[in-house]
């Protein structure tokens, strides 16, 4: 019986024009329209090198840690973040209002004030360097406090500073070295949308198993009177139906998963494997989300429709798809939410393989989709079982 | 003889609009039993009851003498139904829709291809196996839906109004295939609103209005119910009004109508009544195109008891 239902659900979805575009081809052109439009912002942000003036003085020189920072990201090479003009005031200004550079640096004491004309990407660029800079040093002189402060309780009056500085000094030096990879590790744009993209194909396929779902249904199609009144056990029928939406629910995944890798050429790196096996459950999840909603809602298909729509709508909303700050206030203020949001479970499943070293955050979201999983099939099962209605 | 359905006492209530009152009947072995009234009566809510697709609030029911439930998987083994809305899948051929059916009563994969095929050529529809749903007329149509719901052999059939906007064909192929089912042991429940349709396949006849029955028997028990014996029809041009006002004190008129030339006596009982007209005609020299005498129909019974056409 499992098997019937199998063969017949296929050929019943494989056949719906409607549904297989949204389920196969959709994702796919909304993939290639996220390559043309952020592909180009990204080679564009990732060759450019800020041009950045420095007026030479004897302040700057004496700023060790200043210096050695931007000798470091000025160096050529694939890190490099600035091509540094070393000028004089007037030469500065010049520069300046020629656009030539994107802003310069004057040094007097410990303090550095830096000059811009506009407040595009490359001047924030260069203030939240100079800040993270100037953070450092402090951090360097609260170190050298520190370690003199526990030299001279341990009774050692005889400080070694240069030691100690120089050793602080690496530290920093190996910081700034961490800072630069690590925001070569976080996601692109597009990889943010592709991500997203694939928590959107694994929602979508609730529209396949609600659609196939209602067919079992006696009040949603004469079809589903026609199966009702049969000796066909309910639960088992479902079964057939359920595994045959996710199976066209995992061709289409596979499909934007080829698609994306081979002809748009995303790369997914080392989480390849960790991505499929969340699109997996969260394809599951979507699944029996789907059948749930068709199961408990009583109502048109139509009316369905419109309540898996708002709902997975609400949950990206809440996720932070449409603006990651609704994710922080929903995390901060009702962290409930978003542990029992599907979306959220997917897509923070699949930023934790970037954000997180260890699997931990990856599991637990997976725990969770599969939890929920049970919950929305134990409830359509309870909604089916022994049913009778009303009126039909 | 065995009863294969007993319901008694059957209540069911929409809201606070009561769809079916009290209503008792049964179906024996091998019988086709018509439940005819109009739109509205609660014939359909009746067989959705019976196959316990709906919550009733009274009554009980047993099919094959066991009491049915949602969960019946042995009772619903033997039943086949025929739903008033087409119930096949758009996506699917004629084959794989009789298929599919068919194989939720029936497992094993050679048997199921010989009832499925078997089924296709009792409907007709042995040219149509690859063709789907949308690709056939209203009257194909109904005969696939009938297909589903007969392929695998059932002993007792639920027809709910198969022959809805059926054109006069494909209408007289269904009737013979009832007839056909019956004729290979099938019991069979068959609705309508069509008189003739009762009248031509069904050997006992419930009479439903507002969920409750109004009459039940044969045909000729019906017929004797209604306390009419014989309908003479005489098409007749300018007929006086004191010359109907005379045929109307004839000692077994019941009802006399006038009305487009067209002369429709009524009689309750009585011999040699045809005869008797014709010679009042003569004797008042009145000139008449045609005059014929027919038995009372199921209409003329249900219009005795009702007050109204069936298909008002």
């Amino acid at each position: 019986m499992f098997w019937h239902n199998f063969k017949y659900s296929c050929k019943v979805l494989f056949r719906n024009k409607v549904l297989l575009f949204w389920t196969f081809l959709f994702p796919i052109l909304l993939g290639t329209f996220f390559k043309m439009a952020f592909s180009d912002i990204e080679k564009n942000e990732s060759l450019s090198i800020i041009n950045l003036a420095i007026i030479q003085s004897e302040d700057f020189i004496q700023n060790e840690v200043m210096h050695e920072s931007l000798l470091s990201l000025s160096k050529e090479g694939e890190n490099q973040l600035f091509d540094i003009s070393y000028v004089n005031n007037s030469e500065a200004q010049d520069l300046l209002s020629k656009e030539e550079i994107s802003g310069y640096l004057d040094f007097f004491g410990d303090e550095v004030r830096i000059v811009v004309n506009r407040s595009g990407i490359y001047e924030t660029i260069i203030r939240f360097v100079i800040d993270e800079i100037q953070s450092q040093k402090k951090l360097i002189e609260t170190l050298i406090q520190k370690r003199v402060n526990e030299e001279i309780e341990k009774g050692n009056y005889e400080v070694e500073i240069g030691n100690i500085l120089r050793e602080v000094k690496e530290n920093v030096l190996s910081q700034s070295v961490t800072l630069v990879n690590s925001s070569s590790k976080n996601m692109s744009y597009t990889m943010i949308e592709y991500y997203t993209l694939i928590a959107m194909a694994c929602l979508y396929s609730s529209m396949i198993s609600m659609y196939i779902t209602n067919y079992k249904l006696a009040n949603m199609k004469s079809v589903g009177k026609r199966i009702v009144v049969s000796p066909s056990h309910k639960i088992s029928g479902l079964f057939g139906s359920l595994f045959a939406s996710y199976f066209v629910g995992a061709i289409g995944l596979v499909l934007l998963f080829l698609y994306s890798i081979f002809a748009l050429k995303v790369d997914y790196g080392t989480t390849l494997f960790p991505v499929i096996i969340l699109a997996s459950v969260g394809l599951l999840a979507g699944i029996l989300f789907g059948v749930s909603v068709s199961v408990l809602v009583r109502s048109s298909e139509q009316t369905k429709t419109g309540v898996l729509v708002a709902i997975s709508m609400f949950g990206s909303f809440l996720s932070g798809m449409m603006g990651i700050t609704m994710k922080y206030m929903i995390d901060t203020n009702v962290p409930i939410l978003n542990l029992i949001n599907p979306v959220a479970m997917i897509t923070d499943g699949l930023y934790s393989l970037y954000y997180y070293e260890s699997f931990s955050q990856f599991t637990f979201n997976i725990v969770s989709l599969l939890c929920f999983s049970v919950f929305m099939i134990l409830l359509s099962f309870r909604g089916l079982r022994r049913q009778k209605y009303d009126s039909l | 003889m065995e009863k294969i359905v007993e319901l008694k006492n059957l209540t069911k209530e929409y809201h606070k609009l009561r769809a079916i009152d009290n209503l008792s009947f049964e179906v024996r072995k091998g019988e086709i039993l018509g439940l005819l009234g109009p739109n509205g009566s609660g014939k359909s809510t009746t067989i959705n009851c019976l196959l316990s697709l709906l919550h009733f609030q009274k009554g009980s029911i047993q099919i094959f003498g066991k009491e049915m439930m949602p969960d019946s998987y042995d009772i619903k083994s033997k039943i086949g139904v025929i739903f008033q809305d087409v119930a096949v899948f758009e996506e699917l051929t004629v084959f794989d829709n009789v298929d599919y059916f068919c194989g939720l009563y029936i497992s094993s994969k050679n048997e199921r291809k010989k009832y499925v095929e078997e089924a296709i050529s009792f409907v007709g529809l042995q040219d149509f196996k690859k063709f789907y749903p949308k690709q056939l007329s209203g009257g194909l149509l109904r005969r696939l839906n009938i297909a589903c719901g007969i392929a695998h052999k059932p002993e007792l059939i639920f027809f709910d109004e198969p022959t809805v906007a059926v054109d006069p064909q494909s209408r007289n192929n269904i009737l013979e295939g009832i007839k056909a089912l019956r004729e290979k042991g099938a019991s069979i429940v068959y609705t309508t609103h069509y008189m003739e349709e009762v009248e031509i396949l069904c050997d006992r006849i419930i009479i439903l209005d507002k969920g409750k029955i109004l009459a039940q028997g044969t045909p000729d028990e019906l017929k004797a119910l209604a306390n009419i014996e014989e309908k003479i029809t005489v098409e007749v041009n300018d007929l006086e009004k004191e010359l109907i006002e005379k045929i109307e004190r004839f000692k077994y008129v019941l009802d006399v109508r006038y009305l487009e030339n067209r002369l429709v006596i009524v009689y309750k009982k009585g011999q040699n009544n045809l005869e008797e007209l014709m010679d009042f005609f003569k004797k008042n020299h009145v000139v008449y195109n045609k005059i014929f005498s027919e038995r009372p129909t199921l209409n003329d019974v249900f219009l005795e008891l009702t007050g109204k056409e069936l298909r008002d």
